[in-house]
């Protein structure tokens, strides 16, 4: 088998992320021969998951990135012929800053954790609890950030050794995985901390508050799918049409996030936004519960009532639910769990237009607006890469470019050379603009998006299943600062280990990522310790690791602000701040009709199940559109009962 | 056509490297065909087939890479929710053979820990350049407790007892879970293909 790449395409996509991947795919599918490129060793980029230890090298490949100075172009220049001009790519990513990693969980290392009653007493436990920042991080944020600052200078002092201190922890708890280490279980009983922590649920078999160890996440750690991108599907949003109309939506499971919280004086509480919600909730009063359902009943509408509000247009919707007699719990609850707006800036129609779409979205799927994809958000941009493959894209990861070649005489982008030093000649380029080099950026003003990943032991909110999935908004405590959204996934969403929660924060910038998020991670969490417990920490969940980074956020970013790029180079940008996945598919559908107007933008591929092959081995037919509303019905028919023998076969 | 015309339902998925021959099973196997040069199946996720094992029917999803194995950028959610992995090497390509280890961590990676795995030797109808012997083949897959077969796609040898084998097993193991097991906790792959589920709307 030959292992070189074909040199000949009509479209090059570079970077492996939401939009690029949508795109890959709407090319491929209407018959565009399509090379699917990305420098990494995974799929997805800045929207990818990862397992534990993948989160770990990921760390430290960001680290090691930042040793590699931009080599010369000497490499390319004599490829390129006369009537040619290269623009390099860049070498190393930028998007990533201001790293920094807590360890909370007990590293006891020497492997003596056993099932038993009494590990409080034991002495090396509660000294090893402390906090702990094992990476070194203050060093290494510092390091990060001199690397921001001044971009091209290579750090003086080279930290090999603090760099791989984490892999090496996990090596070594990896290998003791493999010393009779089996037999621990993850439930340790530990009396004396259940008579103290409050009890939600009446039940006769009293929970058991878990200690769960760093080895144990390390041990666990392929059952962790982290994101670096913290979004929810809005069930009427366009991604998930996108799914649905292209069937990609195959390749992929969802569950329903289950709860919306909001944090109002110190507690979290459920937001009830559904009917049902409404009538069972039994924090409401009875005369709260109905200002709700009128309200919300109004929302969906409210077009129709323009007496209603016609007086508030210029007023801001905080003020303008204060005049609906709604209470200030209910007011919190409208503003920054339906709404999701922040108090200062939303004006009325505003506000009422995003409580109406969150209404829309209620009860399509689910109890509440969103969806979340089973194994992470990692696992969309492959499933729409899959659908490229399918149809005939080649993909390549592991695989770096060097620059395009630009003709000079037209202007245009007419191939690329990969590091290989071969050149690959396509008609149209798309490039994730992490791949852009300085150069053709600096013009460029970029944003930043604060992000915390943290594991903890159990929910923010108690209740009688530990499978939820709950988006919670708090508000700014400074106005005009920036609202935290906070989204906790349960174990069951394939992307954390049993007994832990994975918590994501979300902000856009204004400091670094661990200053932006550290005061909410404080009101929610505790670190996790066994000393100085008192009852009302202990209503907490405890925070066993956390990770604080800062990702660019180059949705903004217009295509004119680029310097030299030839028309036939599409750029797609990295993630966005925002919840929903809209401003991605809105921006792979806009260049896929730049590039290709008078296609349609994934349409459904024929169902396997109706595909024949004459004994000529043809092309499958064309289908009409009858056959393939069948194929829809069947394949969802297949997929449910895909499901449930795959019930029967796991556990 | 109904649609509950089937018992089971089994999504298979073959991976090994490019062109040890994992397509022409599938074709062999579905439609009774062998291509020769084919190149890559444009536009075709998946294979469905239908058996009859004692008197239930089997429908068997088998999938294919699609051709990502070329440049080994296989994407991790095609591992997902298998019930079974056929892992595929040519029994005339030592290099195909060799390369095992590395799909086996995969496997560990991105699989569930249910799946079945089965070893397939493929071409025996080249017995003549033959490079990876039956012993070794057996060796490997005892120690890594795989299924082990020799197949000829394209003299249709095995082929049909390799799928059939596999249904039998697959459905015997789903058998065994859910007498043992009663409903509980919330299981992997429990997620809800959106295109199923159905609407309800607030008011």
């Amino acid at each position: 088998m030959d292992n070189r790449l074909p040199t000949e395409f009509d479209v090059v996509v570079i970077g492996t992320g939401l939009p690029e991947s949508i795109l890959a795919a709407a090319c491929s599918r209407s018959g565009q021969r399509v090379l699917h490129l990305d420098s990494r060793s995974y799929y997805g980029g800045n929207w990818a998951s990862f397992s534990f230890s993948g989160l770990l090298s990921w760390l430290k490949e960001y680290q090691q990135n930042s040793d590699i100075g931009e080599e010369s172009t000497a490499a390319w220049q004599d490829m390129i012929h006369e009537t040619e001009e290269g623009i390099t790519l860049r070498k190393k990513d930028e998007t990533i800053q201001h790293t920094e990693v807590f360890c909370y969980a007990s590293q006891d290392m020497d492997g003596n954790i056993e099932e038993t009653d009494d590990l409080q007493k034991n002495p090396s436990w509660v000294a090893s609890s402390t906090l702990i920042k094992p990476l070194d991080s203050a060093c290494l944020s510092e390091e990060m950030h001199s690397l921001y600052v001044s971009s091209n200078e290579v750090p003086a002092k080279g930290t090999p050794e603090n760099n791989g201190e984490v892999t090496d922890i996990a090596e070594t708890l990896v290998k003791e995985e493999y010393c009779g280490y089996k037999t621990y279980k993850h439930r340790v009983s530990d009396g004396a901390k259940d008579e103290i922590k409050p009890i939600l649920e009446d039940n006769s078999d009293p929970p058991k508050r878990n200690r769960i160890t760093y080895s144990q996440i390390v041990e666990e750690g392929r059952r962790f799918n982290i994101d670096l991108v913290s979004k929810l599907l809005y069930s009427q949003g366009l991604l998930i049409d996108l799914l649905i109309k292209s069937n990609v939506s195959r390749y992929a499971e969802f569950k329903n996030v289950t709860r919306i919280l909001a944090f109002r004086e110190g507690k979290v509480e459920q937001v009830p936004c559904s009917r049902a919600d409404v009538f069972n909730s039994k924090e409401l009063t009875m005369v709260e519960k109905r200002m709700l359902m009128k309200f919300l009943t109004f929302c969906l509408d409210y077009e129709q009532h323009p007496d209603e509000y016609q007086a508030f247009t210029q007023c801001s919707f905080s003020e303008y639910l204060k005049t609906k007699k709604l209470t200030p719990s209910l007011q919190h609850f409208v503003l920054h769990s339906i709404a999701m707006m922040s108090e200062s800036s939303c004006t009325t129609i505003e506000g009422l237009k995003a409580t109406k779409n969150f209404l829309q979205c209620l009860g399509k799927f689910g109890n509440t607006p969103f969806l979340f994809p089973l194994y992470g958000q990692g696992e969309i941009p492959q499933c729409f890469c899959r659908m490229c493959a399918v149809f005939g894209g080649i993909y390549c990861l592991r695989h770096k470019v060097q620059c395009l070649v630009v003709d000079k005489e037209s202007g245009r982008c007419k191939a690329i050379i990969d590091h290989l030093g071969q050149r690959i000649n396509a008609k149209y380029f798309i490039v994730e603009d992490s791949y852009l080099s300085e150069e053709t950026c600096s013009n460029v003003q970029y944003e930043q998006i604060s992000r915390a990943v943290l594991i903890t032991d159990q929910s923010i909110l108690k209740t009688d299943s530990d499978q939820q999935i709950s988006i919670l908004i708090v508000p700014p405590v400074e106005p005009g600062a920036c609202a935290v959204r906070v989204t906790e996934l349960c174990s069951s969403t394939m992307t954390c280990m049993k007994d832990t929660c994975l918590v994501h924060l979300t902000c856009s910038s204004s400091k670094t990522a661990r200053e932006d998020l550290e005061s909410v991670v404080k009101k929610l969490f505790t670190p996790y310790a066994e000393t100085e417990i008192d009852k009302e920490e202990l209503a907490k969940p405890r925070l066993l690791w956390a990770l604080y980074f800062n990702m660019r956020d180059s949705s903004g970013v217009s295509r004119s602000s680029y310097n030299g790029l030839p028309s036939n180079v599409y750029v797609c940008t990295g993630p966005d701040c925002g919840l929903g996945n809209e401003h991605a598919v809105k921006q792979a559908e806009t260049l896929f009709k730049e590039i290709f107007p008078s296609e349609e933008f994934c349409p459904p591929p024929p169902n396997p199940e109706d595909v024949f092959f004459d004994g000529d081995d043809k092309q499958p037919e064309p289908l009409g559109a009858n056959t393939i509303i069948i194929a829809q019905l069947e394949s969802s028919e297949g997929s449910k009962n895909l499901e449930s023998s795959e019930k029967h076969l796991q556990n | 056509m109904s649609m509950e015309d089937y018992d089971f339902l089994f999504k298979i998925v073959l991976i090994g490297n490019a062109g040890v021959g994992k397509t022409c099973l599938v074709r062999r196997f579905t439609q009774g065909l062998f291509p020769p040069g084919q190149g890559a199946t444009i536009g075709v996720d998946f294979m469905i087939k239908t058996v009859e094992i004692n008197g239930e029917k089997v429908k068997l999803q088998i999938w294919d890479t699609a051709g990502q194995e070329r440049f080994r950028s296989i994407t991790q959610s095609y591992y997902r929710s298998a019930n079974a992995l056929i892992l595929t090497y040519d029994i005339t390509c030592e290099e195909s053979f060799r390369c095992l280890p590395e799909w086996l961590r995969e496997i560990e990676q991105y699989a569930s820990n249910k799946v079945i795995t089965v070893l397939v030797g493929n071409k025996i109808d080249l017995a003549e350049r033959r490079e990876v012997s039956q012993q070794r083949a057996e060796e490997f897959s005892e120690a890594q407790d795989m299924y082990y077969l020799e197949t000829s796609a394209k003299e249709s040898d095995n082929v049909e007892k390799l799928f059939l084998d596999l249904a039998c097993r697959l459905i015997s193991e789903a058998r065994q879970n859910t007498l043992v097991n009663n409903v509980s906790s919330p299981l992997p792959g429990e997620g809800k293909s959106i295109s199923y589920l159905t609407c309800c709307n607030f008011n």
